[in-house]
């Protein structure tokens, strides 16, 4: 069988298991094949882990009570544990218990919240709650006491003071008493001093409050800590505030509170370590073929089949092939000279984790430096390893100068240069500077301008909405894609750029 | 694959088939007017000639100069004398010592490609050394440059490397005439032991002495029937004198061609590469030196001789299917008689 044949029978095969597969996720489960701006639910996934120390276990997570409404929209993930939801009093809490386990531990709850629904943030009205008691011994107290007195001073109902009492608190210029009491605090709770610090001081001033956490909604945060918040009692109502907006009424938009009513977010009895994480993400396919598509075999549901957390990874994942494409594209077809096959690839991914103009100016601007440097080293007669791991050296503490120097001028985003561009970076200088001394300053600059045209395309592609949807909720879709790839390797017609290269072929 | 044989008879049929100049031309040309000319693009070298003619494993054969020579040896083609090989820093520190009595020589990795980390010494002054531009180099210099060399600077992906010093071609008188200091060589590309097309390599002011055309150098095309040249570009722009020296470019005869021919197809023979283009340098004493094997030969030779690749390579291949045991000399005959220029 020639060559020919084979390819096309691969390429046929591709076509149709991808496009197969897809066309039964759309016509049968009903996973609508184009991303509709209707459905725009969020799935919150709690992560609880812990160290089992051998004997019983049993994990307590306290849940959103208004979100757990609905029929159908939540979930837990936990192999061999006894799984129940209990409800007391109005509050819900999952319990996870098991007979002797050891070694690390993860049990996940996920709950889908629909669009434009409660987010848990409202107002609740309650009976007038006891005021608990604030210790605070000698000096402490009375710091504490004239605190709360300029902050009542200032205000005429519990909102006006809660928001006198955490400018205080959150303010640059802190007063001596200030700075007392939250070094008493700090010592006892850490990253939230000041959270305990204002309510107890809430409470010294007559308004009953206690802590509540929040998940924030964000897709980019990828695992984060549950957010701690304020909930304070205003003689009707309890309402939820962030401390570091105390201003501002919460975003529900922004925001998702997980927890209220001040008791404890996770207990969990014979294991230690034990932390909650949650994992946001937006949910653009209606529940009813979700649930259908999760309980498809594996090849189907695929990625969708995963726990929130670890599906988080494959946003990003699934675009690398896409981004590879492009390239494919730019190189054999349109004929832009690149550095390195997959570098442009790499640098679009990192383009989307950055601002691109950014990003941009920041990839020039510290790849200029550091062939600056390395061409001061050249006169050092160094030899070549020795030289690329200097320049490498150099590139670091230039992007940490960098960084430095953008957030004293007040641009945080300087900072924002992960591990990943980095790499990135220090490997663009290395060949960079390699094919300078090898093939001249012209083939150099070509070859990085080309390779940051065909960047930012893959990046303007990897972008595009419906494209990203398609591959991640159709990843089988990837397989038509790599029809294509195949295709184009046995593509023997002209590059665009040959048009012009042989511009002036034949004539006289 | 039969059904080519057709589109071969059509190509084969218009030899001197030419276009209608247009006002585009001057940016650019359409992808039916490059195909009616059989210009041949990167993409149908790579898929159609390179990946099923050249097996991987022969690559190591050319890519490594010491390999090459040593076949080439074998099969008795001339190549410039080896003085010494440099594999370790301690044969660096003894080579200055090593290399009195030569005057001139050339200094070369053994796996570099397009003249890179190429050092040529024409003689001395007192301790020193001096270059074709006239530059002096020390003794440390010419030490330092091959333990770059050594580390790798110069060869493909930076692996390290050896440096070959060899015997310095003194070109020949009318050769000379045509290059800007450096020395300029003949490629002949051939597809099967066919010879397809030939060029000179001149080297101007602006490619400093190298002969890579996309750093400057001047491309001229040699009729393959009779060695005469017939046609220069720069840059892909037709030129009938050097824009350096003023000397004419076109009508030049190449010495000793048919033994250019000879070398060029006994390199295809001793190699095994189906696709490849060899180099070869013409002294004056020595006649044709053959410099290196290269298996991955660029599409400029076609600008340089005003000819689309294909127009050569279709009727080569379908020769081949008639006629695959064919010696040396009936293939030499074989491209003279159907490529020569204006035929």
């Amino acid at each position: 069988m020639s060559a020919r044949w084979k390819l096309a029978i691969a390429v046929l095969v591709l076509i149709f298991l991808g496009g197969g597969v897809a066309a039964y996720k759309a016509r049968t489960l009903g996973v609508p094949f184009w991303r509709g701006e209707h459905v725009e639910d969020w799935l919150v996934e709690a992560r609880v882990s812990f160290l089992a120390t051998g004997k019983r276990v049993k994990a307590r997570l306290s849940l959103p009570t208004q979100a757990l409404g609905q029929k159908n929209n939540q979930e837990s993930g936990s192999l061999g544990y006894h799984y129940n939801l209990e409800k007391e009093s109005g509050e819900y809490t999952a319990i996870w218990a098991s007979e002797h386990r050891d070694e690390s531990q993860a049990l996940y709850f996920r709950v889908r919240i629909p669009d434009g629904g409660g987010r848990g943030g409202e107002s609740l009205s309650a009976e007038a709650p006891e005021l608990g008691m604030v210790g605070l011994p000698g000096t402490l107290g009375e710091a504490a006491e004239s605190i709360v007195n300029r902050a009542k001073s200032v205000s005429a109902d519990p909102d006006s003071l809660f928001v006198a009492l955490f400018d205080q608190i959150q303010s640059d210029v802190s007063s001596q008493e200030v700075v007392l009491v939250k070094r008493h605090y700090e010592k006892d709770y850490q990253s939230n001093a000041t959270i305990r610090m204002g309510i107890d001081l809430l409470e010294m001033a007559g308004v009953p409050s206690r802590i509540s956490y929040g998940v924030r909604l964000e897709e980019e945060l990828g695992r984060q800590t549950p957010v701690p918040l304020v909930e304070y009692y205003d003689g009707a109502y309890w309402k939820v505030r962030d401390a570091n907006d105390p201003g501002a009424v919460l975003d529900g938009r922004r925001m998702f509170v997980w927890h209220r009513g001040g008791g404890p977010l996770l207990e969990v009895t014979g294991g230690e370590s034990s932390r909650a994480v949650f994992t946001v993400a937006k949910e653009r396919i209606p529940l009813a073929s979700l649930t259908d598509l999760r309980e498809s075999p594996f090849f189907i549901s695929t990625i969708l089949g995963l726990p929130l957390s670890e599906r988080a990874v494959f946003r990003y994942i699934v675009l690398i092939p896409l981004g590879a494409f492009v390239v494919v594209v730019m190189r054999n077809i349109v004929g832009i000279p690149t550095l390195g096959t997959f570098m442009p690839v790499l640098l679009a991914l990192a383009l989307l984790e950055i601002p691109p103009a950014r990003g941009l100016t920041m990839f020039t601007f510290l790849t200029a430096a550091g062939l600056w440097f390395r061409f001061l080293l050249s006169r050092l007669n160094l030899l070549v390893v020795p030289r690329v791991a200097a320049c490498v050296v150099i590139v670091t503490l230039l992007m940490m100068v960098m960084s430095v120097v953008s957030y004293r001028m007040g641009l945080p985003g300087g900072v924002q240069i992960t591990l990943f561009p980095m790499i990135i970076l220090a490997w663009t200088i290395e060949r960079m500077s390699l094919i300078w001394e090898e093939e001249g300053k012209t083939s150099a600059i070509t070859q990085v301008g080309g390779s940051l045209v065909v960047a930012v395309m893959a990046y303007l592609f990897m972008r595009i909405p419906q494209i990203r949807y398609w591959a991640f909720y159709f990843p089988e879709l990837l397989l038509v894609l790599l029809a294509g790839i195949l295709l184009i390797g046995r593509y023997t017609g002209y590059r665009l750029s040959e048009f012009i290269r042989f511009r002036s072929f034949g004539d006289a | 694959m039969p059904e080519r044989a057709v589109i071969i008879d059509q190509a084969m049929s218009g030899t001197t088939q030419t276009i209608e100049a247009k006002w585009w031309h001057r940016w650019f040309k359409t992808p039916g007017e490059l195909h009616r000319l059989g210009v041949a693009g990167i993409n149908a070298r790579n898929a159609r000639y390179l990946l099923p003619n050249n097996p991987r494993r022969l690559y190591g054969l050319v890519d490594d100069k010491l390999q090459t020579k040593a076949l080439a040896e074998r099969e008795e083609i001339s190549v410039p004398e080896t003085y010494a090989v440099v594999r370790t820093p301690r044969d660096a520190n003894k080579l200055v010592n090593s290399l009195k009595g030569r005057d001139a020589f050339v200094v070369k990795p053994t796996r570099g490609s397009g003249g890179k980390g190429v050092l040529v010494i024409d003689g001395r002054k007192g301790e020193n050394f001096h270059k074709p531009s006239g530059v002096e180099w020390t003794g440390e210099d010419v030490r330092h440059h091959v333990s770059n060399i050594l580390a790798g600077l110069f060869s493909l992906g930076g692996q390290r490397d050896s440096a070959l010093v060899e015997y310095r071609v003194w070109p020949a008188a009318v050769l000379t005439k045509m290059s800007y200091q450096g020395a300029p060589d003949v490629r002949v590309v051939m597809l099967h032991g066919y010879p397809i097309m030939a060029m000179l390599r001149a080297a101007t002011k602006e490619s400093d002495g190298r002969a890579n055309l996309h750093q400057g150098a001047l491309g001229i095309g040699i009729d393959l029937a009779t060695g005469r040249t017939i046609r220069a570009v720069h840059y892909g722009k037709p030129l009938t004198k050097h824009p350096d020296l003023g000397s004419h470019l076109i009508g030049v005869q190449i010495p000793e061609w048919d033994k250019i021919l000879e070398i060029a197809v006994t390199c295809h023979e001793m190699t095994g590469l189906g696709y490849l283009g060899v180099d070869v340098m013409i002294d004056e004493k020595l006649g044709p030196l053959m410099i290196e094997v290269n298996a991955r030969p660029g599409l400029a030779i076609q600008m340089a001789n005003g000819v689309g690749l294909k127009r050569r390579l279709e009727p080569v291949e379908k020769q081949h299917i008639l006629e695959p045991g064919a010696g040396i000399f009936e293939k030499i005959a074989y491209s003279k008689e159907n490529f020569a220029a204006g035929g």
